[in-house]
């Protein structure tokens, strides 16, 4: 077992465990965004879908687990960060960047920054929504209304403004960090690899894209369009 | 003294083999007893300090550069030549070793040649098994091509970085054996002096070149691998901090130095273009398969050249030499460039390049073909020239290049101080007065993978060696020595710098000691060289400490010894009344202007003995014997 | 051509350093930039003051000893080129060029410009080579290997250990340098028995030099002379998990 966890204590084993972390948050997205875009078709649909996926006895299971998957990638880049900050210790008087074929990008150079925003972001947006107030559905018993909670919580400005700040963050982050999780992996292919960072960022847009989208829609029509 | 080349009896094919039994072997529990001491990581070195230490040795290797890996072998192109036989053309180990004495215009030792030949095969090998990724065809078998005007193809090749790939492969076999503790790895440091021990080498002192502290070392044997002359010449294709030192201090010290005016001008190099140049590259000479050499019929043309009509142009290699044209061998190009040029019929600003010229050859075969095949040189062209060789044609110039003479050494490689052996570029052996293509790697490696290993093991199991650490009163005499003359070199304080020195010296070398030599200018150059080396001890600028990193210091070091050596260059030169090979003196030609060996009273090795400097070294020679391959003069015609 | 320089002169690997303004006069756009920089340093010579170290030795761009970072970008703005073969008519008159060495912890700087890379020694030495001695290889045809997997060997073979790629990379990571070297031998029949071995233990001696991680931006590939990409880290990383799962 040391050896195992040696293994991932390298360089190389370090940035295996960001990537596969990175890309699991990455597809835990995915579904997230997917989910949440069910708000479009009405409050009845939403609060179906959040009962169903919470009543589900496997889901403590799995937020566990998600839970282990962030504070592994938190942890295992933060301690990264800061060993790559001790290999250089004099920095340059004038640097800058050769571009392509270099990825380098603002994307790139803040993923600490934009990933320690999205470590505050997530604990106010567990706080506000999966331990924020309970309402029941009328007349349906044991069933949360998620959408009335969306609604309140995207009423003030101020909460919208933080949502799309952090979704623009997200997006960022996405840019490098999904073709960035495949390098990691060692998943290269003079073919593919052009497509995956092409689809990384396209998938960047979509996703911070998207979540604004719901926020904004939010806030904007109470989430009522057409009733 | 007499010159014993210990070259072992019996049949040519036989005397390796026969002498490899012969000779005394160190027991295996022995082994780590001894400490050698090689001085040099290039292809020569590297190969030594690491076969060496798989041995068990106890091997302490130096180079002067930041890592082993950076050693000059790393610059060369074409390939390395081995007697595989892989084509079914025809090749043999004796035909490597006639066409080897032949394009060395016998002024080399058969015994010598014939071994070289016979190890080249394993030196393949070798190579294959450390992973060097050699060109290889569809099938997955070694490619190979014809190189240098060889009727054979039977040179190996890595793209254009043969010398780097064969360097990596040694100096990982060399980085294996430090990570095993048999060699120590000193980089950085400069060997400045020999030390001898009751007429033995046991040691070195060398410099620190980054805290400028004087270390001594210790051990029973000691080996010289530190690379040619070339850039006695200022410019020439080898790297800035290529030097003599060494090899000269070894010199100075007893051991004879031989043959040292067998210079070889390489024909195909960019052309110089200012005062401001430190170095010349190199293009391979494989363009000239392709490429045709012409100057303008009319002296003083300075129209550009697709101003100048065909039947104004002088294609001379063709017009001169109809059967081989645009590929005679190395030196009969350059010194035919240095003639159009002598004419004033020389090209570009400086008038001194010839036009190398592609126009045929893309009209024939497309520019793909010509991209595939030298796309490479032409974008080093143009990076270098700002001028695109598609369009117009390239300039070139000879440039020195390799250098044949160097310390004298025996069959077992062992310079006249016992114990002190010289491998690779900086020993005189195997390529007389002229090397061919892709020869040089494969010297460097056979002495350093397979001879070596043996003739040293010889040595230390024949020798009593009593032990001896730095403390003895030669260490000291020796640290000394170096201490004062760095001393001395800081405190002249003059207002010349260093490198316009060099340039000066170089500027000698070349205009008299070069590509043709005559009694004349070599006496010139005899004169000149001792005054301008009173000069550089009277007006050099040598600023900053002896205890840190100084490279101004470092090069000082370097250009006084050529300063030194330079003389005994020219009069080698001057001795040497024949044209044979790369030196080439006017006075001894044919009719047709051909060089002209005058094997009756040249045939031998001429090996000095230091006297002193500024006094005339002793000549000792060393006859040259011809059983197998007579003698007879190169046509080109 | 007159240009402006600030140069990085440092007197030894503890003293603090700093840019210094030199003006370089009568600049030829034939000069390659070291040879500017042998002028400049002729000059000072004349002057009786010491000059401006820096490495370079075979002035061709396949030692790898030349190591200067010129205006923000290692070996300079041109891509696949080392600084030596870098001409001055990349540059106009009046421009104002400022050099600096390689910064990182595992490259201390020794003098000025001149930095110490014998990490990269280690690296190899802890096992970028194939363990076998001189004497017993087999004939050289003995194992035919396919054309395009030699020539993929050769393209990682190419590596000049120059560190241009550690000293773009914003973590001071050598994870190219190693990852050609690592791929070269993999690829190979030849390095095939010891694939695993090596690449741990050239891994672990890279990070105990104290270089940095790789954040996947290939800058390091933007810079290097001979223009290896970032596949081979990628290819590294591979080997790597082959070499945990084989593991015993």
């Amino acid at each position: 077992m040391s050896s195992r966890i040696r293994v991932f204590s390298t360089s190389v084993g370090t940035k295996l465990l960001i990537g596969v972390t990175g890309l699991a948050l990455f597809l835990f997205l995915i579904s997230h965004i997917a989910g949440n875009a069910l708000i479009f078709l009405g409050r009845d649909t939403f609060n179906t879908y959040s009962h169903t996926l919470t009543s589900n006895p496997l889901i403590p299971v799995i937020e566990i687990v998600l839970l282990l998957i962030f504070l592994v990638h938190i942890y295992k880049t933060v301690t990264m960060y800061l060993r790559n900050q001790q290999a250089r210790p004099v920095a340059y008087q004038a640097k800058k960047s050769q571009g392509s074929p270099s990825r380098r990008s603002v994307s790139s150079l803040t993923m600490i920054i934009t990933g320690l925003w999205l470590l505050i972001f997530v604990v106010i947006h567990v706080k506000g929504f999966k331990y924020g107030a309970y309402y029941a559905v009328d007349g349906a018993d044991g069933v949360r209304d998620l959408h009335r909670l969306v609604v309140e919580n995207f009423r003030s400005p101020l909460m919208v403004a933080f949502y799309v700040v952090s979704m623009l963050i997200v997006g960022s982050h996405l840019w490098h960090g999904v073709s960035s999780g495949f390098q990691s992996l060692g998943l290269d292919h003079p073919r593919w690899t052009p497509r995956i960072l092409a689809f990384g960022k396209a998938f960047a847009v979509l996703i911070g894209g998207g979540f604004i989208l719901i926020t904004l829609y939010v806030h904007l029509f109470g989430g009522q369009v057409g009733q | 003294m007499t010159l014993d080349s210990k070259i072992p009896a019996g049949p040519i094919a036989e005397k390796w083999d026969r002498h490899k039994f012969e000779m005394k072997l160190v027991n295996p529990a022995n082994k780590r007893k001894f400490t050698i001491i090689v001085v040099g990581t290039g292809l020569a070195g590297a190969s030594a300090a690491a076969s060496l230490g798989e041995l068990g040795y106890n091997v302490l290797s130096f180079c002067i550069q930041d890592s082993p890996r950076r050693a000059h072998s790393i610059a060369a192109q074409g390939g390395i030549n081995a007697a595989k036989n892989y084509q079914n053309d025809g090749d043999s180990i004796y035909r490597l070793f006639y066409d080897t004495v032949k394009g060395g215009d016998y002024r080399s030792r058969e015994a010598n040649v014939y071994r070289l030949a016979q190890v080249s095969v394993d030196i393949i090998d070798q190579c294959v098994a450390q992973g060097v990724p050699f060109a290889r065809e569809y099938g997955g078998l070694l490619d190979n091509r014809s190189f240098g005007g060889a009727q054979v193809s039977r040179t190996f090749y890595a793209r254009g970085q043969t010398g780097q790939q064969l360097l990596l492969g040694a100096y990982q076999s060399l980085m294996r054996q430090v990570h095993e503790k048999s060699v120590r790895m000193f980089a950085r440091r400069e060997m400045l002096d020999l030390v001898l021990i009751d007429g033995n080498a046991r040691g070195i002192v060398v410099r620190n070149l980054v805290t400028g502290e004087i270390e001594k070392y210790a051990a029973d044997a000691v080996c010289l691998a530190t690379g040619g002359y070339g850039t006695v010449y200022y410019l020439s294709t080898n790297a800035v901090n290529s030097n003599v030192t060494a090899a000269w201090r070894a010199h100075k010290r007893g051991a004879l130095f031989a043959n040292p005016c067998f210079t070889q001008i390489h024909p195909t190099c960019i052309p110089v273009s200012g005062d401001h140049q430190s170095k010349l590259t190199l293009m391979s000479e494989s363009l000239r398969n392709d490429g045709r050499v012409w100057v303008p019929k009319q002296k003083g043309d300075r129209r550009s050249p697709e101003q100048i009509p065909e039947e104004e142009r002088d294609y001379y290699l063709e017009r001169k030499y109809p059967s081989f044209g645009n590929l005679v061998p190395r030196d009969v190009a350059s010194r035919n460039a240095k003639q159009a040029c002598d004419d004033g019929r020389g090209v570009g600003e400086s008038g001194l390049a010839v036009y190398l010229d592609f126009k045929d050859a893309i009209k024939r075969l497309g520019p793909e073909v010509i991209k595939e095949k030298y796309g490479n040189l032409f974008h080093m062209y143009q990076k270098i020239t700002d001028e695109n060789p598609y369009e117009v044609p390239m300039r070139i110039y000879p440039a020195i290049h390799y250098t044949m003479g160097g310390l004298w050494v025996d069959y077992n490689l062992m310079s006249t101080i016992p114990g002190l052996h010289v491998l690779g570029e900086a020993n005189f052996s195997d390529h007389g007065a002229n090397r061919l293509g892709a020869s040089a790697l494969m010297q460097g490696l056979a002495d350093g993978y397979f001879v070596i290993p043996y003739t040293i093991g010889h040595y230390l199991a024949s020798t009593p060696l009593p032990k001896v650490t730095t403390d003895h009163d030669a260490f000291k005499q020796a640290a000394d020595n170096v201490q004062q003359r760095i001393n001395t070199l800081l405190s002249v304080k003059g207002n010349r710098g260093i490198r316009e020195i060099h340039r000066e010296l170089g500027r000698i070398m070349w205009d008299d000691v070069g590509m043709a030599r005559t009694q004349e200018s070599l006496t010139r150059a005899l004169t000149e060289i001792p005054k301008l080396r009173e000069e550089f001890w009277h007006s050099v600028s040598v600023p900053g400490s002896p205890d840190n990193l100084n490279q101004s210091l470092e090069y000082a070091g370097r250009v006084a010894d050529y300063l030194e050596f330079a003389e005994l260059l020219a009069l080698d030169a001057l001795e040497r009344r024949e044209s044979c090979g790369g030196h080439f003196r006017e006075e001894s030609q044919t009719p047709d202007g051909e060089a002209l060996r005058d094997d009756e009273h040249y045939s031998y090795v001429a090996a000095w003995e230091f006297q002193g400097v500024g006094k005339r070294p002793e000549l000792h020679k060393e006859e040259l014997v011809f059983d197998e391959v007579h003698p007879t003069q190169r046509s080109y015609k | 051509m007159r240009l402006n320089l600030k140069i990085w002169r440092q007197a030894g690997p503890n003293a603090a350093g700093r840019l210094v303004d030199y003006v370089a006069e009568n600049v030829s756009p034939d000069m390659s930039f070291l040879e500017m920089l042998d002028v400049v340093n002729e000059s000072l010579l004349r002057k009786g003051e010491e000059s401006i170290a820096f490495d370079s030795d075979c002035r061709e761009g396949i030692c790898g000893m030349c190591s200067l970072v010129v205006n923000g970008v290692p070996h300079g703005p041109d891509r696949g080129t080392t600084v030596c073969q870098l001409h001055m008519r990349r540059f106009k008159d009046g421009d104002t060029i400022t050099i600096e060495p390689w910064r990182a912890r595992a490259f201390p700087v020794v003098k000025d410009l001149v930095v110490d890379r014998s990490a990269f020694d280690r690296i190899i030495a802890a096992g970028g080579y194939v363990s076998i001695n001189c004497g017993g290889a087999p004939d050289g045809n003995a194992i035919p290997i396919p054309k395009d997997v030699a020539e993929a060997a050769m393209d990682s073979a190419q590596c000049i250990a120059c560190g241009a790629c550690v000293a773009a990379c914003k973590n001071a990571s050598a994870h190219l340098f190693m990852s050609a070297k690592i791929s070269q031998l993999a690829l190979l029949p030849q390095g095939d028995a010891e694939r695993e071995r090596r690449v741990v233990a050239m891994i672990e001696q890279a990070d105990a030099e104290g270089f940095g991680s790789c954040s996947n931006e290939a800058e390091c590939e933007a810079v290097c002379p001979k223009e290896i990409p970032i596949s081979n880290i990628a290819k590294m990383t591979r080997e790597y998990v082959r070499a945990v799962l084989a593991a015993k």
